[in-house]
């Protein structure tokens, strides 16, 4: 069950020009009457890979859950801009509020359970929840960061490195970046040269969950197999610290790739946003 | 009563094998279709397998951490006699209750 939903480039232009971002709404057929639901994929995801064919569509509609579901810029079915503006991760904060506005996400008021606005992002789209929520005190209600990075590994992506490999296959030495550009190609689907735009304005802005930290309740979820378990509690110190609920999730078993289909991150996430 | 096998399906991209990580129903237990199967991962990505059929779940086939083919046995269903053979009866889908548009109300200019 898909529930109905209506699809298309997101037209509304924030910053002059269209961001070209492929947005959905997902209506429930028993309304629970709460807040929507935003949805942040993963670098190299998109909205179908990482929140459709993993269940998480189906079990936040099956809870009565409205859902926005956003592709990132040169992912899944958004387009793929020249300019590289377009992959600012403050340009797509600012397209990502005005996209929930348009969807019908309205600022949190006191006793009503429709107001504000969830989000659930999943790595790179953690990252940009976290920021989402920092700057949208008034809007967002509670956050859940599946697989959410205390550093920023794509900030030290070697992009030269890349771009050699991509010319004439020289070895890239660094691990990390090799992991991730390895990992971007596994999907036909994506666009290597906009993806590579996206790490080239993320550097511009990297990430630094310390300098705005969101005051909602959070939930963090990792695998436990997945390195960023490990540095989940910095990020719940310093929610903590801001003055907000944190709890913590760690999925036995699992790893960064598939902890994304876990059951009990998703009733973990459902009943912490049920609220 | 009958039984229906199901195969794992094939999940795109050239992919020929998956690895089980975790089965959501168990022998015996009655599902509905589309209901969650199965949870397996590819060299790809981490899917969650809808059921194709109502019944009851009669065999599963693998384990955590078991690879299964595509095409290989995944599922066997006990289902009523009279429906054997129709494979994944299709509910009658009702009319639709609410409608979102999306096109932003653009400025003239």
């Amino acid at each position: 069950m898909s529930g109905r939903h209506t699809g298309e480039q997101h037209s509304h232009t924030v910053e002059g020009t269209d961001p070209q971002l492929y947005v959905q709404v997902h209506e429930p057929q028993n309304d629970a009457g709460l807040r929507p639901v935003l949805l942040l994929h993963g670098f190299s995801s998109s909205s179908k890979l990482n929140w459709e064919d993993s269940g998480w569509l189906t079990a936040l509609l099956e809870a009565g859950r409205r859902v926005i579901t956003v592709d990132l810029p040169g992912h899944g079915r958004s387009g793929a801009p020249e300019d590289m503006d377009s992959y600012s991760p403050s340009r797509i904060r600012a397209d990502l509020l005005q996209i929930v506005f348009d969807a019908g996400a309205r600022p949190l008021r006191d006793g009503d359970p429709s107001s504000g606005l969830d989000v659930i992002g999943y790595s790179l789209g953690s990252r940009l929840a976290w920021e989402f929520g920092a700057t949208q005190h008034e809007l967002v209600h509670r956050l859940v960061l599946g697989g959410p990075n205390v550093a920023d590994p794509l900030a030290d992506f070697d992009l030269i490195a890349a771009q050699r490999y991509l010319a004439d296959g020289t070895p890239i030495a660094d691990e990390s970046t090799a992991g991730l550009l390895k990992m971007a190609m596994l999907l036909p689907s994506n666009n290597i040269f906009a993806l590579l735009s996206l790490v080239e304005a993320i550097k511009t802005e990297p990430y630094d969950p310390a300098e705005a930290v969101p005051h909602m309740p959070m939930l963090l979820v990792a695998g436990e197999k997945d390195d960023r378990a490990a540095s989940m509690p910095e990020l719940a110190a310093l929610g903590a610290k801001a003055g907000g609920m944190v709890e913590q999730l760690v999925l036995p078993g699992r790893n960064h790739t598939n902890a994304i289909t876990s059951r009990a991150f998703k009733q973990g996430a459902i009943s912490f946003l049920g609220v | 009563m009958a039984e229906i096998s199901f195969p794992l399906p094939d999940l795109g991209e050239g992919l020929i094998e998956a690895t089980v990580l975790e089965w959501l129903v168990s022998p015996g237990e009655q599902v509905e279709r589309n209901q969650p199967l199965v949870e397996v991962e590819t060299t790809k990505s981490a899917v969650e397998l809808p059921s194709p059929q109502a019944g009851k779940v009669v065999r599963i086939y693998g384990g955590p951490g078991d690879k299964i083919n595509v095409g290989e046995p995944l599922i066997v269903f006990e289902v009523p006699d009279n429906t054997a053979g129709i494979v994944g009866t299709v509910p009658k889908e009702e009319a639709p209750k609410r409608r979102v548009r999306l096109s932003a109300v653009l400025d003239e200019d």
